[in-house]
């Protein structure tokens, strides 16, 4: 019944001339793996429910939200590495934290274009997570983890210790910039709901570039990878380059989110390299699906909820936090998508 | 040379003999890390939380008036014992997991949370001092130690070598090593595993638990001792090479005095940077570290 | 076709591999026998990149290719599988076979969306028809039988149309029907590659291959026919010698 509702939709998408950009998105969103159709449709209701969600948010939710979806970078980023090419990274707030500091020195020292604010930290973002890639890759197992996690840790630390870059203080007092996005077309950030719709409509584009290329041959091997790595070599492929360039993808991806934070926020602190951030951002993938992509964006958005929520009763929400954690690791290895694919699909089990 | 005689004599020495003393401690950390990962490929991210619960064991253990003396035997069988129950109920039902090394990872960077939390729920975030039940002051050549560290230095040697002698030379090392390299052998000699695996997380925890005793008067106890303390000890595994005992011991006393020496002529929070750096260093050129896993020779 | 020149490799105090030299005829089936710890995995490893030997060469077609990494063998034509069965368990059967396939792609449909990129999969297709596995396609491999498993083994290897084929034990943990059909299977690949072969099932080697190479302690003991190699004394003391010892 479900079975036959879905290829009714879809040949009804295939039946839409291509060339709209309506058609073309719907193909965007469709195209993916075996266990796509549920996926797909998940992910079009938290868009829908995303878009509509300022109406009833208020300002200081619908900024809760905006922050939610720039930690949703760092859970889609390491959803990337974890759920494709099978590597657990402990330090994906290394690149969350860079872009940040390189964003926020940039505005409060040199520019207030947002463009070029934008190269500098994405350029030094892709520089740093080449040459730390090339080193942790080759390293195997539970090593590669440990040695994302030492690097974001120094930096934490060097931040933490330097002063001139505002030591453990951070930085504050970031100035709001205005983004030309286009000659004589020129966007607040001051506006919570455009800077909402703007980040949503990027974490979209994130979202849907993402899985296009993962969708690709370059995709099929990072998951031969993760399936058995040492057998990769053995059929033409050198694991090492997907996995640098899988690396060096995801860390643009937590970037993004890093690059705008402290627009939102207005100071950025050496708790964004930090551990908790880093191990947050694995146990959001988790609770929304690793492997899945739009899971690791509906987890970010659960946790940080969660959080605000319950931090405003009490300041001891880790608790909740670490159960949440527990839970999913020993019931739902496969998260919320997971559930819902064993509740409403019929067919494959969703790989973990 | 006169001078430089008493620059290392007044500056430098006392400097070592402290750093000597934490290294001893941070070894046995670090040894337990380093058996919970050689025989069940598990790292134990809870582990800096049970050396705080060691910490804030004594600290109430004092409160209600027992003696130092009794708290330094039972806090470590306490918190063993909360390790062992870590063991029983959460690690192994994860154990068969394929992607075992991950999850376990996972389970126990929540139990750490959850730690954490409830022993600011029990305890408060505010600092608590316990006293040491040595005072007093040697005089080693010229430099004055407290008598209550020298006494650390002592029973953490002593629990080392006791841990060697455990592994090494005894029936129970010997299933541990043959555990570390090959668990469906020694099962069908008809040990149960899980013994082997509950022993190793009950021994294990209770070192970090004794740590947490031994070091309490001298640091105090408070909510993040145990993250702090866990990147460090975390650092001194990979460097000793994962697994491995002898480079638990080495890295532990080495990292201390890199920290602590490197502490005389850099500002200390750099100090700390410098072991992270060391410990790079050491992942980048000799990925599985310096020494060999149990088992492995 | 493949040549090793006078390759050795120690670990530790075990020379694992002595001074081992041969050449494997194109088209032909050249097999390595030897009792346990002969050497021949570890023979097997350096050829295939998996190992580096300490010394010695090994020549694909006249072309030095000591050392190289697998990954560059396997473009060079050179296929492998593994003694103990080592797939993508988590990946269907026609996927499985597919990957090896699109390695023949050239680099830049890399980006090329996998529903666009047919040819790898036209030719999984006829690879799994031609070994018998187009009914289980869409299983996982990890839910085959061991002896549809040990199939697809080769059949990823073909996919890569090498030109030398080289097969560590094929028939492990077969039953003997399973391993007659083997043995049909290779015979009928020789001819179009050259296949180099481990295998413990003597009467299968004599039965196929077209010569033999006999290792013990690391050396090469014996080559030849499967005649001479069946009629020669010094094989029979070392081989049926160490055999019975073990036994």
């Amino acid at each position: 019944m479900l079975q036959a509702q879905q290829q009714a939709q879809t040949t009804d998408i295939e039946s839409r001339p291509a060339g709209t950009v309506a058609g073309r998105l719907l193909r965007a969103v469709r195209s993916g793996g075996s266990n796509s159709t549920l996926l797909r449709q998940i992910a079009l209701v938290s868009l829908l429910l995303a878009a509509i969600f300022p109406l009833f948010g208020g300002s200081f939710f619908t900024r809760l939200a905006i922050e939610a979806l720039l930690f949703g970078c760092i859970a889609l980023s390491v959803d990337i590495l974890l759920g494709y090419a099978g590597l657990l990274s402990l330090g994906q707030a290394a690149y969350f934290g860079l872009a940040a500091y390189v964003a926020a020195l940039m505005y409060l020292h040199v520019t207030q274009s947002f463009w070029l604010v934008l190269l500098t930290a994405s350029a030094s973002v892709g520089v740093f997570s080449f040459l730390l890639g090339a080193v942790a890759i080759r390293a195997k197992g539970v090593y590669f983890a440990l040695i994302t996690f030492g690097v974001a840790e120094i930096l934490s630390k060097i931040t933490h210790n330097t002063r001139a870059i505002g030591g453990s203080d951070g930085l504050i007092g970031i100035p709001v910039p205005s983004i030309r996005l286009l000659p004589g077309l020129e966007i607040e950030f001051a506006n919570n709901y455009v800077f909402y719709y703007l980040v949503l409509g990027t974490v979209c584009l994130l979202y849907l570039g993402t899985r296009r290329i993962l969708n690709t041959a370059f995709g099929s091997v990072l998951r031969a990878i993760r399936d058995n790595s040492d057998r990769v070599p053995y059929l033409g492929y050198n694991p090492f380059w997907y996995k640098l360039l899988a690396y060096v993808m995801a860390a643009q991806i937590a970037a993004f989110g890093g690059l705008i934070y402290p627009l939102l926020r207005g100071f950025v602190a050496p708790h964004l390299f930090g551990f908790e951030v880093s191990t947050k951002a694995v146990v959001m993938s988790l609770v929304g699906g690793v492997g899945t992509l739009i899971g690791p964006l509906m987890g970010s958005v659960i946790i940080t909820f969660l959080e605000s929520v319950v931090g405003s009763y009490t300041e001891r929400h880790l608790i909740l936090l670490g159960i949440i954690f527990i839970v999913f690791v020993m019931f739902l290895p496969d998260g919320l998508c997971g559930l819902a694919q064993r509740t409403f699909g019929a067919g494959r089990k969703v790989k973990p | 040379m006169e001078d430089l005689l008493a620059y290392l004599h007044f500056v430098v020495l006392p400097q070592f003999i402290d750093a000597l003393i934490i290294g001893v401690a941070l070894a046995l950390v670090a040894l337990g890390l380093t058996m919970i990962f050689g025989l069940l490929d598990v790292i134990n991210l809870a582990h800096g939380e049970l050396y705080m619960l060691g910490g804030y064991a004594a600290f109430t253990l004092l409160g209600w008036g027992a003696g130092y003396w009794s708290a330094l035997v039972l806090v470590p069988v306490l918190v063993g014992l909360v390790g062992w129950a870590l063991e029983e109920l959460g690690i192994r039902p994860l154990l068969p997991r394929a992607d075992r090394a991950i999850v376990t990872l996972l389970f126990t960077f929540g139990v750490s949370l959850i730690f954490r939390d409830i022993a600011q729920v029990i305890w408060g975030t505010e600092t608590r001092s316990v006293a040491a039940p040595l005072t007093g002051i040697a005089n080693l050549a010229q430099v004055f130690v407290p008598i209550y560290r020298i006494f650390v230095f002592g029973a953490g040697v002593l629990a080392i070598a006791v841990t060697w002698w455990l592994v090494y030379r005894t029936q129970i090392g010997a299933v541990l090593r043959a555990t570390a390299v090959d668990p469906s052998m020694v099962a069908s000699f008809g040990i149960p595993i899980r013994l082997v695996y509950g022993f190793t997380f009950l021994y294990g925890c209770g070192l970090a638990g004794l740590a947490g005793v031994l070091l309490s008067p001298i640091y105090a106890v408070f909510p993040t001792m145990g993250h702090d303390f866990l990147v460090m000890a975390f650092a001194v595994v990979i460097v000793g090479g994962m697994g491995s005992i002898i480079g638990a011991v080495v890295a532990a006393l080495l990292l201390a005095q890199v920290q602590g020496l490197a502490s005389l002529w850099i500002p200390p929070v750099w100090a700390e940077t410098l072991v992270y750096g060391v410990m790079l260093l050491v992942l980048v050129i000799r990925p599985a570290g310096l020494f060999n896993r149990l088992g492995e020779a | 076709m493949i040549r090793v020149i006078d390759l050795s490799k120690s670990f530790g105090a075990l020379r694992a591999v002595n001074h081992l030299s041969f050449e494997a005829m194109p088209n032909c089936i050249t097999s390595i026998i030897g009792p346990n710890g002969a050497g021949k995995s570890t023979a097997f490893n350096l050829i295939a990149g998996t190992l580096r030997p300490d010394s010695g060469r090994v020549e694909l077609e006249g072309h030095d290719v000591t050392g190289e990494p697998a990954y560059r063998l396997a473009k060079l034509g050179v296929a492998r599988s593994f003694q103990i069965t080592n797939l993508f368990f988590g990946l269907s059967v026609l996927e499985n076979v597919r990957f090896a396939c699109q390695s023949l792609e050239s680099r830049n449909r890399f980006l090329t969306r996998l529903d666009r990129l047919s040819a790898p999969v036209r030719r999984a297709t006829e690879i799994l028809e031609e070994f018998g596995l187009d009914e289980s396609a869409d299983q996982l491999v990890g839910n085959l039988s061991h002896g549809d498993q040990r199939r697809v083994e080769i059949a990823i290897c073909m996919a890569l149309t090498p030109r030398v084929l080289m097969l560590d034990e094929p028939t492990q943990g077969m039953s003997p029907a399973e391993t007659a059909e083997i043995d049909t299977l290779i015979k009928s690949l020789a001819g179009r590659v050259t296949v180099l072969l481990i295998e413990h099932d003597i009467d299968l080697v004599m039965n196929i291959s077209d010569h033999v190479i006999v290792m013990h302690q690391g050396r090469k003991l014996f080559e030849g026919p499967p005649n001479e190699v069946r009629a020669s004394p010094a094989v029979r003391e070392a081989y049926l010698g160490a055999e019975h010892a073990a036994a």
